[in-house]
């Protein structure tokens, strides 16, 4: 994954660079927004980092300017200014995903996979398969080595979005604004509470374990 | 206001005076015109010599300049007889010619002059009759008495305004010290101390209200920053004071990587704790400026309560409590979905946070004329009278040892949500657990 960070503050910049350097991911640093917007438009990346609150430039204005002439590199804002209509603001302006301050690095890294790998997983994916499990998107029919699971709404829609990304970390947040549609954080596990049933059905009839705790981080499907 | 009263009474004054010399003259000029009348009818019956009877003057009698002077300056009046343009009797003055009654300035320099009443008149075909009469004393009588009356009075009056403003001025002036001095005195203790002053005019009588119900206002909000910023500090202090021993701990584990590893989770969940604690506040100011209005769209509630109730059932059974939904369809509201999600959300928690481990818990939403009524509740055991005038406050803990997790925050977001939705909300009394009515209105 070839990472663009556009962020002024030092220590934010080199916290994502040397996470993203062991995750072995190429990483470019540029600390004002100008730069940002020229190092976009002359090289490929794959997603692009943007600081919101830059020197001389809102982030929020150098990626209307992207977007305006034609880069359609994902991008994730991160910005301190936590509310909705900001985040509504961001996502207008043409970003693909905002992150606020601080963050947690796994969620950031979670949420920059999730960025690079939309293209291939399409809308027009009907059917999504792993390890004998099969969710039917059209029908929203899920069956494991052709047993039907009865799962409901909110169970459905999490195991959906967890099909999506095989082998990649899916947050607690992620889940919530997602499948909850919520901006906030609920104290309580509400989260959990639905993983877990959802395994209790999707898994533990069976032998394999295909939905995995990342403790304190998130979940991940796979079939290792 | 005294030197308004003044200036009328002084302008009053001289309007009178001027009625009544304007009605002496006007007597004096219809008295001159009878007399004049009276003479041409006597020239006509019995010729010149009637006249100089009447007017009890010598023949061939002409007066000179100075003798014209002291006439006038005796209040007589002077004539003038022309026979053929020729002065026979009278003075020698060129009087003013009016073929009425009139009143005229005679000036004989050096400013002297007269103020006359002056007519002319053809006795016949060759003698002409010139009269002139300066003003009668009663005019100069009452005038002079007028002049000076208004004079004295204008006089007496400025100086009762100026005695009134130099009494009221000193205590007013004594007033205000007063106010000063006693100010500097609440600085010092602004919330127990107040403001009082020995003065009986308004304006300071309302200084002193309102300057009173302002310090009752930063009292009040003094005392809010003040239970915030304790609530602050124990919200911040415990997980931060568990974290340096967290830091402590892995000094002495160093090398044993399991024990470091146990030890990074913890201090992380309790700084997250602490991050939770500044997005809640920040989120609460976010709320509380009324910036998310422009956002406000018509909501299906009913929906959005039936959408949270369905995901929050498994958190209320796993917990041992049940959560009973009971929703009409299509209850619409103005506002916020993910603002009013929290509002439910928060009262959830709370409801999962202190009713008893086995509580039934309920929602509810009904329509009502122009709002939708929403009802939150637990079966108990409900929050003590002392704590339910304070629970919508920022970090007011009815758990005053803090074990539990949160900040005290949760219902001052619902406060603060209900506000920016115009919603009333309230804690109803006499339950056996905690109620909560909310009543969002169903339009802007």
């Amino acid at each position: 994954m070839n990472v663009l960070i556009v962020e002024d503050d030092m220590d934010t910049a080199s916290f994502i660079k040397k996470g993203l350097v062991q995750q072995g991911e190429s990483v470019q640093h540029v600390a004002s927004a100008s730069e940002g917007m020229i190092v976009a438009s002359s090289s490929e990346f794959d997603v692009i980092i943007f600081d919101r609150l830059l020197p001389n430039m809102d982030g929020l204005d150098a990626v209307k300017v992207l977007r305006a002439s034609n880069i359609t590199t994902p991008i994730i804002m991160l910005t301190a200014l936590g509310d909705t209509a900001d985040r509504v603001a961001g996502l207008d302006a043409g970003a693909d995903d905002y992150l606020v301050k601080p963050f947690d690095f796994s969620e950031l890294y979670a949420r920059l996979k999730a960025l690079t790998r939309r293209k291939p997983i399409s809308q027009s994916t009907m059917s999504l398969s792993l390890g004998g499990l099969v969710v039917e998107r059209t029908s929203r029919k899920v069956t494991r080595d052709g047993q039907v699971i009865d799962l409901n709404t909110k169970e459905y829609q999490i195991l959906e979005f967890l099909m999506q990304s095989p082998g990649q970390l899916v947050t607690k947040t992620m889940l919530l604004e997602k499948v909850w549609g919520f901006n906030f954080d609920p104290k309580t596990s509400l989260v959990q509470t639905h993983v877990s049933r959802l395994r209790n059905k999707v898994d533990k009839p069976f032998n394999i374990e295909l939905i995995k705790t990342v403790r304190g981080c998130g979940y991940i499907i796979s079939n290792d | 206001m005294s030197a308004v009263a003044t200036i009328l009474v002084v302008c009053a004054i001289s309007i009178v005076s001027l009625i009544v010399l304007s009605a002496i003259d006007a007597n004096q000029q219809t008295e001159l015109t009878e007399y004049l009348d009276e003479v041409k009818l006597r020239y006509e019956e019995d010729g010149i010599d009637s006249i100089l009877e009447e007017l009890d003057l010598e023949p061939q009698t002409l007066w000179d300049r100075k003798e014209s002077f002291e006439r006038l300056n005796e209040h007589d009046a002077i004539f003038a007889l022309f026979i053929d343009d020729e002065l026979i009797l009278g003075t020698e003055l060129t009087l003013p010619a009016s073929s009425d009654v009139r009143w005229q300035t005679l000036d004989f320099g050096s400013n002297q002059s007269f103020k006359l009443l002056t007519l002319t008149i053809q006795l016949d075909e060759q003698q002409l009759l010139s009269i002139a009469q300066p003003v009668s004393y009663e005019h100069e009588f009452t005038s002079s008495i007028l002049v000076r009356f208004g004079i004295i009075l204008s006089c007496i009056l400025a100086l009762s305004c100026f005695i009134y403003f130099l009494i009221a001025g000193g205590n007013s002036k004594k007033a205000t010290q007063q106010i000063v001095a006693r100010l500097s005195e609440i600085g010092q203790s602004p919330d127990t101390a107040r403001l009082s002053v020995d003065s009986k005019i308004e304006l300071h009588k309302d200084i002193v209200h309102a300057t009173n119900e302002m310090l009752d206002q930063i009292t009040f909000l003094h005392g809010r920053a003040k239970t915030m910023s304790v609530g602050i500090a124990h919200d911040l202090k415990t997980p931060l004071s568990r974290v340096a021993n967290r830091l402590q701990c892995m000094r002495q584990d160093l090398g044993d990587n399991n024990a470091i590893d146990a030890h990074i989770t913890r201090a992380s969940e309790d700084l997250n704790a602490v991050i939770t604690t500044f997005n809640n506040l920040v989120r609460l100011n976010s709320i509380e400026s009324g910036k998310h209005k422009n956002n406000f769209i018509q909501i299906n509630l009913s929906e959005l309560i039936t959408d949270l109730a369905l995901s929050y059932q498994p958190v209320f059974e796993d917990s041992g409590r049940v959560l009973e939904l009971s929703a009409v369809d299509n209850v619409y509201c103005f506002g916020d979905s993910d603002l009013l999600s929290q509002l439910i959300c928060n009262l959830f928690e709370n409801a999962l946070e202190y009713s008893h481990s086995t509580a039934n818990v309920w929602i509810r939403l009904q329509s009502h004329t122009g709002s939708a009524l929403l009802q939150v509740g637990d079966d108990g055991p409900g929050i003590s009278l002392q704590d339910q005038p304070h629970i919508f406050e920022r970090f007011y803990r009815a758990d005053v040892s803090r074990s539990k997790p949160g900040n005290g925050l949760g219902l001052s977001i619902v406060k603060a949500i209900c506000d920016v939705h115009d919603a009333q909300l309230c804690l109803l009394p006499d339950q056996t657990g905690a109620v909560f009515n909310i009543e969002v209105p169903i339009s802007n």
